[in-house]
Parts: structure tokens; sequence; C-alpha cells
């Protein structure tokens, strides 16, 4: 079977807006997913693993990420429907046979969620109602929401490798079909590029949850004692440590072991190597960051402030974005690589278009108004 | 055909879009309705500084949260997840044509998110004034979405003029936006009422204040049901003539239509004999949760024939369910089912290099293949060409019982004039040699003709 017959090529469409504007909002939704995802991805294990441990700041750590998670799952969910909007805009021609092909696992994303998303909330209810009482069942939820992360990680690790993965699927086809149509239960997992690609997230976000807990430490514990903001920067610098280690192990893997030699050609060498490297090596930014003020807090017992909360998180998200352009970079080479038309030229909806962007700028202005209402009332209380 | 089939035994894969599409409405309508419910009445709360029904209005604030935001948001995701994979193709074209439809609607989703937990997690720590407005945020957001949504679904009914001029704004003010739009507002407005019957039903114990609610409730309740009488007649008045046929022409919807009507009329009549009349009634938790399961039966009953009377569309002629392009069939009947399938082509190439010649699949070789082959190569066509409708032997639809004891010529003539034995069934895509094959597996799986039935007063067969 050739791979490359399998990319349908008998109905191509106009792209509705310039490919620019389409990959500009897919990265960036993707940014604002990851930002959330990260901490629900690492977090919750760390935060039931953080409950097990018995470690009393570690349990008051727990208690506190845990509250806020229905929240950044909520906004984490709706911010990933951006990316995965334009990418079917875009590379629909990849996504669905690729998802097709894995359609149960797929499918059973939503499901799991559900699961997960109250699992959560049993965790948050239980912790809020039984404090360090929490009886087994909730820690259970908790525990049972932390797999279920991990589990969906994989998933998508596994459907995003796929799509590019064009040589794999006559194989898939062969070894999950019924008379020339898709069982839904094959995966990726012969994939080199998947095991690294679905660690390495998992690192990166290990440095997005311990760059949470700064930040939480700075901005909304106040109330917290001054041991409990201490141990939670020194905690988050140790597992920035780990995160960045895996991250580096993985990418390094990633990279040098499992590109195909046409992304390795693009992205190892001339102008774009600067670029690579600048992504594997900026998340040591933040780690410098962590590292100065968990040494500081040691020391002089500084606690960590809001400005300096604020540019570790903003450091962040410049790792996260870097990280995300560098991943369309790569993904751009991978598909483009087949000589197959994948759209016909722009014919861009104008007004469609403008309706949208004038509702996204009113919609930022909209809940900014309802984000001051509520400062305005935390500082009143206080 | 231009994407890979999902198979999906006994069920159908598009089975699942109803089934994840029913779970949807029964939450999405309520968030949209109770959006309205909560925004109006703390606004009315306040205003009377009734500080009891504001503690009840906190409570059902929070299980609206926790249904809608959670399960709600995560089914509609759920839907969109399933289209992809039973319809790809139909998925593709709406993202195509209403890409910046969905996206603002998510920007909508947005404020609809921060507006509900704002709403939920600073009650009575915002100004009154600030905490209504906050809610009414809630309520247009959720409505918008809601609009927004219902004209990308009322294309799929009814694209009106967009085949000749497909762009956005002919497709999203399709003949069927209104008369959709109002039914669902309506929807909401009275699914919501059910909700809030049951749970006062089950925490409120204080008399007075179930009777309040109860009164309150009714009103939203009964210009819904109005709402939905209105924009289902023009609803019914703007289907396609094959819709409008399809609903007397398949006994399913027969029997669907008519399970829609009782279930619709119990709720009115219930509605106003019981909250409207006689409030105290809600008081048993039994009878309004009877109430909110008769409008389940109405709303899923509904959503399900919205489905089937698009048929043999799934996107009304534009995109087949079988996912196969209307202006296709021609072309793949003269150049080959299998030959013209992005995915079937490559699966008999590889399959059976016998029947290539000329890089092409020949027909008079698929006609010299011996019988295990035909039938294979037909239970392909029957994946790729019928399963979107039909289980192969048993499930739903299946076809095996459906032409138990048939003849091959009068499968053959069944798959010639598939579309005009059946309109609701799309024409048959395929070149001669095909069809046998097809009809040597239709033959391999259907069950003999019953024994014992006496036909003609003397002879049994």
């Amino acid at each position: 079977m050739d791979p490359q017959a399998l990319i349908d090529t008998s109905y191509v469409a106009p792209l509705p807006a310039p490919l620019w504007f389409i990959q500009f909002f897919k990265v960036l939704g993707f940014v604002l997913h990851m930002m959330l995802m990260n901490l629900w991805y690492a977090g919750v294990p760390v935060a039931a693993g953080l409950w097990l441990s018995g470690h009393p700041q570690g349990r008051r750590l727990t208690a506190r990420l845990i509250a806020q998670m229905p929240l950044i799952i909520a906004f984490g969910v709706n911010f990933g429907i951006v990316p995965l909007l334009f990418i079917q805009v875009a590379f629909g021609k990849f996504f669905y046979p690729a998802t097709v092909l894995m359609a149960w696992t797929w499918f059973s994303v939503f499901v799991l969620l559900t699961f997960a998303y109250y699992g959560t909330y049993l965790f948050a209810h239980g912790l809020k109602k039984h404090g360090e009482n929490l009886p087994a069942r909730y820690l259970a939820a908790g525990w049972i929401s932390a797999v279920i992360f991990l589990v969906l990680g994989f998933v998508f690790a596994n459907a995003m490798s796929l799509m590019s993965n064009v040589a794999a699927w006559p194989v898939l086809l062969q070894d999950h079909s019924v008379h020339g149509a898709a069982l839904g239960t094959a995966l990726n997992t012969g994939d080199p590029t998947l095991w690294p690609r679905w660690l390495m997230l998992f690192g990166l976000a290990l440095t997005t949850f311990s760059v949470w807990i700064v930040a939480d430490a700075a901005w909304f514990a106040r109330n917290e004692s001054a041991d409990y903001r201490r141990w939670s920067l020194r905690f988050a610098w140790k597992m920035h440590t780990v995160g960045m280690i895996v991250f580096a192990a993985m990418g390094s893997l990633y990279v040098f072991g499992t590109w195909p030699e046409e992304v390795r050609d693009r992205m190892l060498h001339g102008p774009m190597i600067a670029h690579t490297l600048f992504t594997g090596a900026i998340p040591g930014v933040v780690w410098l960051l962590l590292a100065w003020k968990a040494r500081s807090a040691s020391s002089a017992a500084s606690l960590p402030s809001r400005g300096w909360a604020s540019t570790v998180v903003l450091a962040q998200v410049a790792v996260l974005a870097v990280n995300a352009v560098s991943r369309q970079m790569v993904q751009n080479i991978e598909l483009h690589r087949f000589s197959v038309p994948l759209w016909k030229e722009t014919a861009a909806q104008w007004s469609p278009m403008a309706l949208f962007l004038a509702v996204f700028v009113m919609g930022v202005a909209v809940i900014a108004w309802m984000i001051a209402q509520v400062v305005r009332a935390e500082k009143a209380a206080n | 055909m231009h994407y890979p089939w999902w198979y999906v035994p006994y069920l159908t894969s598009p089975m699942l879009i109803a089934a994840v599409s029913v779970l949807h409405v029964l939450v999405s309508h309520y968030a949209v309705g109770g959006g309205l419910f909560l925004a109006f009445e703390t606004a009315y709360a306040y205003k009377r500084n009734d500080t009891e029904y504001l503690s009840y209005l906190k409570r059902h604030a929070k299980f609206f949260v926790l249904l809608t935001v959670v399960l709600g948001a995560i089914t509609g995701v759920g839907i969109w997840w399933t289209i992809g994979l039973a319809s790809p193709l139909a998925t593709e074209v709406l993202i195509q044509t209403f890409v910046f439809g969905w996206a603002t609607e998510w920007v909508f989703f947005v404020i609809e998110l921060t507006a509900a937990f704002i709403f939920l997690y600073y009650w009575g720590r915002l100004p009154p004034r600030v905490h209504i407005r906050i809610g009414w945020l809630y309520a247009a957001a959720a409505w918008i979405s809601l609009v927004l949504i219902t004209g990308i679904t009322a294309f799929m009914l009814n694209p009106g003029r967009w085949l000749e001029r497909p762009d956005f704004w002919t497709g999203f003010l399709n003949p069927q936006f209104l008369p959709q739009t109002i039914a669902r507002t309506g929807g909401a407005l009275l699914l919501s009422s059910l909700y809030v019957y049951l749970h006062a039903a089950i925490v409120i114990k204080d008399s007075r204040l179930q009777r309040q609610i109860e009164q309150r409730s009714t009103r939203p309740a009964l210009l819904g049901a109005v709402m939905i009488a209105a924009g289902g007649l023009a609803w019914y008045s703007m289907l396609p003539e094959s819709a409008v046929r399809a609903l007397s022409a398949a006994a399913a919807l027969n029997v669907l239509m008519g399970l829609l009507f009782a279930a619709t009329v119990i709720v009115f009549a219930a509605l106003f004999f019981g909250p409207f009349l006689n409030p105290g009634w809600l008081r048993s938790p039994g009878f309004a949760g009877c109430l909110l399961a008769f409008g389940f039966i109405a709303f899923s009953t509904g959503e399900f024939i919205r489905e089937a009377v698009r048929k043999p569309y799934i996107v009304y002629n534009v995109v087949f369910g079988n996912g196969i392009f209307p202006k296709e069939t021609t072309r793949l009947r003269n150049g080959g089912y299998l030959q013209g399938g992005t995915w079937t082509s490559q699966y008999v190439k590889v399959n059976y290099p016998q029947v290539i010649v000329d890089g092409r699949i020949d027909d008079s070789r698929l006609r010299a293949l011996d019988h295990d082959s035909k039938v294979d190569l037909g239970a392909v066509i029957f994946q790729y060409h019928c399963n979107d409708c039909h289980a192969p032997a048993v499930g739903y639809s299946a076809v095996g019982p459906l032409i138990q004891g048939w003849s091959s010529q009068m499968l053959a003539d069944l798959v010639d004039h598939l579309h005009v034995k059946r309109f609701t069934m799309p024409p048959w895509c395929g070149s001669e040699a095909e069809r046998d094959l097809l009809v040597a597996y239709l033959q391999s799986i259907a069950p003999p003709a019953p024994r014992g039935m006496r036909l003609n007063g003397d002879s049994t067969r």
C-alpha cells in the first residue's frame, strides 16, 4: 500500500483564511491550552503523591492546588478547542485518517475526561470537607483522575504523532480492520517519536506546574505561613529540576534519535539551528530564576514577591510559546513533505473573520471587566 | 471513501453521534435556560430582598455549574469528536464553511465559563448590582452560543441557497435557522423549569418557598412550550420535501413522531394542571421526576428525528451519509467505487493485486475472482457504502433480516435502483461488476426466508 496515496486529494477546499492566520490562532490556542493543561497533567499526580507522603506542607500544597483544579480544567479544556479547530482546517487530510485509525481510543478521550474531571471535583470536595482526615475514597478519586490524565496525554501524543506518521497508516489499517474498514483499535506505538514526545511533554508539564506553585505562593497564599511559602518555593525548584532533566533527556532523544531526515535537515542546519537550540535552552532561564530565589529563601528567609513570581510566569509562558512555535514548524515540515495538494488557494471569509476578531476583542474586554470586579471584591474583603 | 470508515459492530458509528448528541442536548439546553432562570430570578430575589429564595438560588447555581460546566461542556466537545470519526468528510466541509462561526462561539463559551464561576463562587461577595450583571452576561453568552451552533446544525438539514452561493452567511442564515432557534430557545426555557422543579422538590422543605419557585418557574416553562410549538411548526414548514416524506414513509419515524407528540402533550398538560393550577403537586419528587423524564423523552426523540429526516444526506444535498458528494455519483458509477475511494482502492491493490491492470481496478478481473474473494470485496463495498445506516447481519437496522430469502436478481435490482426503491437511501455509486460483488456479500449474510408461513392457502415455503 502506498502511504501517500492514502492522503485524500479528490476533495481539496480553499482555506477560509490565510494560512498564517490559521496557524497563529492554532499556536495561540495551543499555548493557552498548554499553560493550564500542564497544571492538571503533572499537578494532579504530584498533588495526590504529596498527600500520600504525609508531609504537612506537602498536604497543604495538595489542598490548595486541588481546590483550584476544577477551574483550571474547565478553562484548559475550553482553550484546547482552538488548536483542535484550526488543526482540522489546515491539516484535516492527516487529522481525520489518524484519529479514525485509533477511533475507540480517540472517542474515549471525552468519556475519560468526564470521569477525571468529576474525580478531581470529588478529591477537592473531600479535601475541603475532611481536611487531614481525608477518607480513602476521595484520595482514590484523585488517583484515578491522575492516572486518567496521564493516559489522556498518551492518547494525544498518539494522535498527533500518527498524523505525521503516514507511513504507518497502511500497516495499521491492515492489522486493525475488517473488510477494509478501520476497527479503531490501532495505536501509534511503533513510532519511535511517540514515547520521547509523550515524556518530553510530561517533563515540560512538571516545569509549568512548579512555576504555578510559586505563583500561587506569591499571589494567592498570603494567608499561609511563611514556612509554607518558603517550603513551596524550594519544592517548586526541585520539581522544576526534575522536569528539566526529563525534558532535556527526552527532548534530546526526540530530536537526535527520532526526527526524520527532512526535519533534521531543516531544524538543525542554517538559521533554524539557533531557534532549535533556543527552544531546548529556554527552560533553563526559568530554572535559574527559581534556583536563585530558592537559595536565597533558604539562607535569608526572603519570600517570593508578586513581581518576581510574575516574571517567572511570563518566562514560562515564553517557554511554552517557543515550544509551540517549534512544534508548529516541525509539523509543517513533516506534513509538507508529501507532494499532494492540501488546500486550494485561500478564499478568505472576510466578514465572518472580522466578526470573530471583533467578538474576540469584545470577549477579552468583558472578561477583563469581570475579573476587575472580582479583584475589587477581594480587596474589599481584605 | 475519502477517509477510512470506522466500523462499530452492531451499532454503526453514526449511532454514536446520536447517543452523544442526545446526552448533550439534555444538558446544554438546561445550560441556556438555567442561565436565564438564574439571572432573572436572582435579580428578582435581590429586589425583594428575599434571602430564603437567594439561598435556594445559590444551591441551584452550584448544581447547575456542576452539571453544565462539566458534563454539558465535555459532551459538546464529544459531539465534535464523534462527528469527526463517524463523518469526517461532512465535518471537513462544515469546518471549512463555518470555522469562524465555531471560533466566535468559542469566545462566548469562555465568557460563559468565566461568568458561571464568578456568579457562583463570588455569591454574596459581589455587590448585588454586579452579581446580577454577571448573571445576565452568562445568560446572554449562553443564548448566543445556542444561536451560533443552531445556525450550523440547521444548515445540515436545509442549506437553502448555499449550493448556488456557497458563502458563510448564506449557509448560516438558512431556512431552518430561525425556526430551530425559536424551538431551541423554547426548549431551553421549558427544560430548565423541569430541572428546577425536580431540584426544588428534592432540596426544599419549606412549602411557601416551594410554591413560589413552582409558580415563578411555570411562566417560562409555558412560554417555552408556546415557542416549541411555534418553532416546531415553522421547522416542519421549512423542511425539504424529502424530509417531510421521510417522516411518513419510515415506520420507525412514525412511531417516534407518535412518541414525541405524546410526550410533549403529557409535559404541556402536566405543566398546566400541575404547577400552573395545582402548584402543590410538585412537592413530590416523584411527580417532578416524571415530568423531567417525559421532557427527556420528548427532547431525545425530537433530536433523533431531526437527525433521521436528513437521510440519505448527512448535510442535505451536500454530502451523503456514506461520505460521498452527490456530484461524485456519476464518476464512481463509471469509474468504479473501489477505484474511486482513496482507502478502498489501496485495500484492493494490496489484497487483490491480480485485479489491477495499468494501475486501475479492472471490472472483468473482478468478475473472474473466486466466490470468497467476491464476498470479501462485497463486504468492503458494504462497509464504505452502506454501514453508515445498516449493521451487516445483526444490529441496528441490520441489512441481513431486511433481505432474507431474496434472490440474487432481486438484490441486484435493489442495488441498481437503491434511491428509487427507497428515497432515503443514496444512489448506487459503483459499477455493474461491483454491484455483483455486493450482491454476493449480501447473500452471504441474509438468512433464508422463514419456514412454516402459509402464503397461498395450502403450501408453505
